[in-house]
Parts: C-alpha cells; sequence; structure tokens
C-alpha cells in the first residue's frame, strides 16, 4: 500500500470518532453519526488444471489446481466498513477487507477511505481511496452477496487489472421523467504490487469517465478510462533487445510499460425486471506493452424461482496477438543468432499470457437464509492455442491451448 | 376429454383463489394529508425507495419510511412494486453501502408507526396497509 494513502485512511479512522464524541451530547449521537456494516465470502474452489493456478484476480500468489487441489484462496475474504454522516452533506467512509494479499499474507489492507460532499442530492465529490467502477461490477466484486455469480466472468473483469486508487471523484445525476442518467468522473493513482516477482504496475494520471443511464428496469453505461501505466519488472530483459541496434530498440519501445497510455473503453447493459436478468458487457484496452491489445464480452442470463437463481454465462477474452517475429536472425553470427533466438523465444512466452480464452458458466445462488446465500458455479474454459489463458503459476508441464474446468461453492454474508 | 376438462377447470379455480388471497393484503403507498403529493408512479415510489430520487416530481424533498426487514408489509411493497424479493432488496442496498454511496431509508417496526411519521412530515412517504388508511393520510399509489 501507499505510504501517503494509509497515512490518509489512518487520519481518516482517527478523526472521525472525534466527530463522534462532540456529537454524542446532541440528539444525534454517536448511534446515527456512525454504522458499522460487513460482509464476507467463505468459498472452496476447484481447478482441472494440475500444471498451474487459477484465481480470480492476478494480484493473488496462488490458488487452485497446482498449489491445492481445492483452494479456499480464491474466493474467501472477510471485510468491515465504517461509514459516518458527520453532517447531511459530509460523510466518511473507511473499508477494511481482509483476504490473500500479492505475498501470501492475510494482512488487512485499506479498500476504501474517502470523505464525501454532498453538494446538492444529485452531485457528489469525494477526496480519497475509491474502487473505479470501470465495469458494472467493479466496485462491488468483493461483495460477493451482491453478485448474481460466484465471481464476475474474470475474462472481462480481468481485461484491466483493477486495484484500490487514491484521488478525486465526482457523480452527478440528472433526473429526467423516467430516465435517470448518472456521470461519475475521476483523477486517481493507484500502486499495485503484483505478485511471483512481476513487479509494481503504477498506475498514474488515470482519467476515469463513466455514464450510467436507468430507465425502470433497464441499465445502459459507458465508461471510458485513460492511464500511464509503469511495471518495470521486465526492463531488463527489453533492455537486452537494444544491443541489437534499431531492431531491437523498435521491439524494446514496443513492449515495455515505461509511462505508456493505456486506453480502455467499455460498454455495458442489464435489463432486470424482478423475476429474471440479462446483463452484457463489452470492453476493449490497449496498453501499448507486452500487456498487448484484448476485446472481451460476456452474456449472462438468470432467472429467479423460489430462492434460487440458476444462471448461465458465456464470457470470452480475445488477444489482438499472441506472438512477434522478435529479431530477425539473418546475417547474424552463429552465435549471436542463438542468443536472438532465445530472447525471440523469452518474448514470445511473455506475450503468450495475454489472455485469449471462452468459459461457459453454469451455477445458481439460493438464498437459503436471511443475509446469506449459497453459490455453486462449474466453468469450462477453453484456452486460445497460443495463449496460456488467465492462469498463474504455470508449471513445465502446462501446456497452452487447453481446457480447464474449474468448480466452486461460496456463502457469502453481509451484516 | 371431459375429465381432463374438470382437472383443469379445477387447478384454474385454485390458481385463481391463490391469486385473490395474494391480492387481498393490500399495501399503499402515502403520504400526509398535509403534503401537496396526490399521485405517483410505481416508478417514482420504487425509485425513492431506492434511493434513487431524493425529490418528489413538484422538486420538494422526499424522505422514505421503510419498515422492517422480515415484515409482511415491506416483503409485498417490494414485490408488487418491483418484483424484488428480500434478498434482493438486500443485496441492492449492499452495492450501495460497500460503495460508500449511501444508506438504506430509516425503517420502523410498524404500520402504525410508520403513519405516526409520516402525518409528523409532509416531506415524508410511506407505505402501509390500506386498512390503516384515515383522513391524516393520502394514498399516492395503490399498486
Amino acid at each position: 500500500m501507499n505510504q501517503r494513502s494509509t497515512r490518509f485512511a489512518a487520519t481518516v479512522l482517527m478523526v472521525l470518532p472525534l466527530y463522534a464524541i462532540g456529537d454524542d451530547t446532541q440528539p444525534g449521537s454517536a448511534a446515527s453519526v456512525f454504522s458499522f456494516s460487513g460482509f464476507g465470502t467463505v468459498g472452496e474452489t476447484h481447478s482441472s488444471e494440475t500444471n498451474a493456478d487459477f484465481t480470480s484476480s492476478i494480484f493473488q500468489p496462488n490458488g487452485a489446481g497446482h498449489t491445492r487441489s481445492w483452494s479456499p484462496t480464491v474466493d474467501s475474504l472477510i471485510g468491515g466498513q465504517i461509514s459516518a454522516r458527520i453532517t447531511p452533506e459530509l460523510s466518511a467512509v473507511v473499508q477494511v477487507i481482509a483476504q490473500q494479499n500479492y505475498d501470501g499474507t492475510y494482512r488487512p489492507h485499506v479498500e476504501w477511505a474517502n470523505i464525501k460532499y454532498q453538494f446538492t442530492p444529485d452531485l457528489s465529490l469525494r477526496i480519497g481511496r475509491v474502487e473505479l467502477p470501470t465495469f458494472l461490477f467493479s466496485d462491488t466484486r468483493k461483495v460477493g452477496y451482491t453478485l448474481p455469480w460466484v465471481r464476475p466472468p474474470i475474462e472481462v473483469y480481468s481485461l484491466i487489472p483493477i486495484a484500490t486508487s487514491d484521488g478525486a471523484d465526482s457523480s452527478y445525476r440528472l433526473i429526467l421523467g423516467d430516465f435517470i442518467n448518472t456521470t461519475e468522473g475521476s483523477y486517481v493513482q493507484s500502486n499495485a504490487i503484483q505478485p511471483n516477482n512481476r513487479g509494481t504496475a503504477l498506475a498514474r494520471n488515470s482519467i476515469n469517465f463513466s455514464n450510467t443511464t436507468e430507465y425502470k428496469s433497464l441499465t445502459f453505461r459507458v465508461s471510458y478510462q485513460h492511464v500511464r501505466l509503469t511495471i518495470a519488472a521486465l526492463d531488463d530483459f527489453l533492455d537486452t533487445f537494444r544491443l541489437f541496434g534499431p531492431q531491437g530498440i523498435a521491439i524494446a519501445d514496443k513492449y515495455d510499460s515505461d509511462n505508456k497510455p493505456v486506453a480502455t473503453e467499455v460498454v455495458g447493459a442489464s435489463y432486470d425486471p424482478g423475476r429474471w436478468f440479462v446483463i452484457s458487457e463489452w470492453g476493449h484496452a490497449r496498453f501499448n506493452s507486452f500487456l498487448g491489445e484484448s476485446t472481451a464480452w460476456y452474456a449472462s442470463s438468470g432467472v429467479r424461482v423460489w430462492q434460487l437463481t440458476p444462471y448461465v454465462t458465456y464470457s470470452r477474452a480475445r488477444a489482438a496477438s499472441n506472438s512477434d517475429p522478435g529479431l530477425s536472425l539473418t546475417g547474424l553470427p552463429p552465435a549471436l543468432a542463438g542468443f536472438a533466438a532465445g530472447l525471440n523465444a523469452a518474448l514470445n512466452s511473455i506475450l503468450q499470457q495475454i489472455p485469449d480464452q471462452s468459459t461457459v458458466s453454469l451455477g445458481t445462488r439460493w438464498d437459503f437464509a436471511k443475509s446469506f446465500d449459497l453459490k455453486l458455479q462449474f466453468d469450462h474454459t477453453r484456452i486460445g492455442a497460443d495463449s496460456d489463458g488467465i492462469l498463474i503459476n504455470l508449471q513445465p508441464g502446462f501446456r497452452p491451448g487447453g481446457t480447464v474446468n474449474v468448480f466452486s461453492a461460496t456463502v457469502d454474508f453481509v451484516f | 376429454m371431459q375429465f381432463i376438462y374438470r382437472i383443469a377447470s379445477a387447478v384454474l379455480a385454485c390458481a385463481l383463489s391463490l391469486n385473490i388471497s395474494v391480492v387481498r393484503a393490500d399495501v399503499v403507498a402515502v403520504v400526509s394529508s398535509k403534503s401537496q403529493i396526490t399521485t405517483l408512479s410505481k416508478n417514482q415510489v420504487i425509485d425513492i425507495f431506492l434511493g434513487k430520487r431524493t425529490r418528489f416530481p413538484d422538486g420538494s424533498s422526499a424522505i422514505p419510511i421503510d419498515q422492517a426487514e422480515g415484515s409482511a408489509a415491506r416483503d409485498e411493497f417490494y414485490t408488487r412494486l418491483a418484483d424484488m424479493s428480500p434478498a434482493q432488496v438486500k443485496a441492492f442496498w449492499a452495492r450501495i453501502i460497500f460503495t460508500g454511496r449511501g444508506q438504506p431509508p430509516k425503517t420502523v417496526a410498524t404500520g402504525l408507526e410508520a403513519k405516526r411519521l409520516l402525518i409528523a412530515d409532509p416531506n415524508t412517504i410511506g407505505y402501509i396497509d390500506q386498512s390503516l388508511v384515515d383522513s391524516s393520510v393520502r394514498v399516492v399509489l395503490a399498486p
């Protein structure tokens, strides 16, 4: 976690009780200023691919398949939140989550910590730590109880790794008859440490815009994101290409992630009249680096019968390219040609990690008790011939282009 | 053939009587009789209760008074207006709460308590069983 933001969260945590104590003598009292709520998921996930791990987030170091046949770490987490309504206009929120971290620990981290000022009932400004609403379920993806599925379709939700961001965001709502239109904009930055020595992803000057239109049961949403992304982990490797003159320099410049512009466009819609729902989202991301360019979409539908909500989802991620011809070997002395061929192979193994896969999911949610649900989900994934798919911890026996079956059982709760 | 017809009409009769028994427990959306609001659409009422609208169509502020989780009136209100089960309402508010966007409306334990608050503040809107309606409140929607 970024030191400055830790300090900010700590300040919010320390200052809030002061307001509460100050207010205690008033009829409002601390009880109505503060509200505490929490959520969690307890789950087990099994993956049929034993030469790699299935995870729900790229920020987790291991998961189901290779590390454990049945893994509780993929979806299990617990979160707590204190919300404070200091005045009718001014409110604050701090949310802490404990889940598997990049380093395998379960040390809690601050997911949200911001102060919100409500200028009018329809216009607000927040400063502090927020989750970006890139996709329809991005900002509540960790609150399993809010989702129809075990987890949002990973093909789409891993298109842009979503991390907690620090900065300012604003929301404006416009109501015209039965149309409710909400525009959100933010300027943030984030530092996300990736597991398994893949380095820290530094996102700077992140500008985000989204517009949501609700008309009765219909929701339509577009969002756009532009960010400068730096991941230095591959710099030493790519710099080796620079030794081969102009063609090597061109390759290194193309694939390094040194303050590279990343643009993302997302379109989504949902129709939920109550007894059934259909949701679809489409996204495109261009990283201008070794992370490549990808397009992903999903469509999901479910029906609510009694306390059950069975659903089916199809999702797909396509990489613009999973390979590069690399350095031309013609004219190189034999010893150097062998070295260049090795570099080319290493580069292609990196590009192979850009996800190209499709998944059919079948599952059900069962609202078996107040504030609890149980979900069972089966995913059948086909990985593109040149791609490692969305898997981590690839073992020597792993081969691209296979199929993977994943089974998940989770219990979600809110309190 | 006659046999099949008899079974079909028996099933239909059962279904109709079931339907009638559901319709009979009538929850209506009400405001204080001192309020200027006379009528609201289903959509306007549900948007106010889900925090999507904070004002009545005339621009005055709208404060929803909800009933306690698990109460028959509450379950019927959300089922009738939005086809939402108690779990769907809970999940809806979890999305709002855990993104720091707000808190659910104030809740009261009974329809009588709801009525008491409604009468005290003309900006509030609530729902009560039709049998509780008297001259102190005005029905703005009978779903």
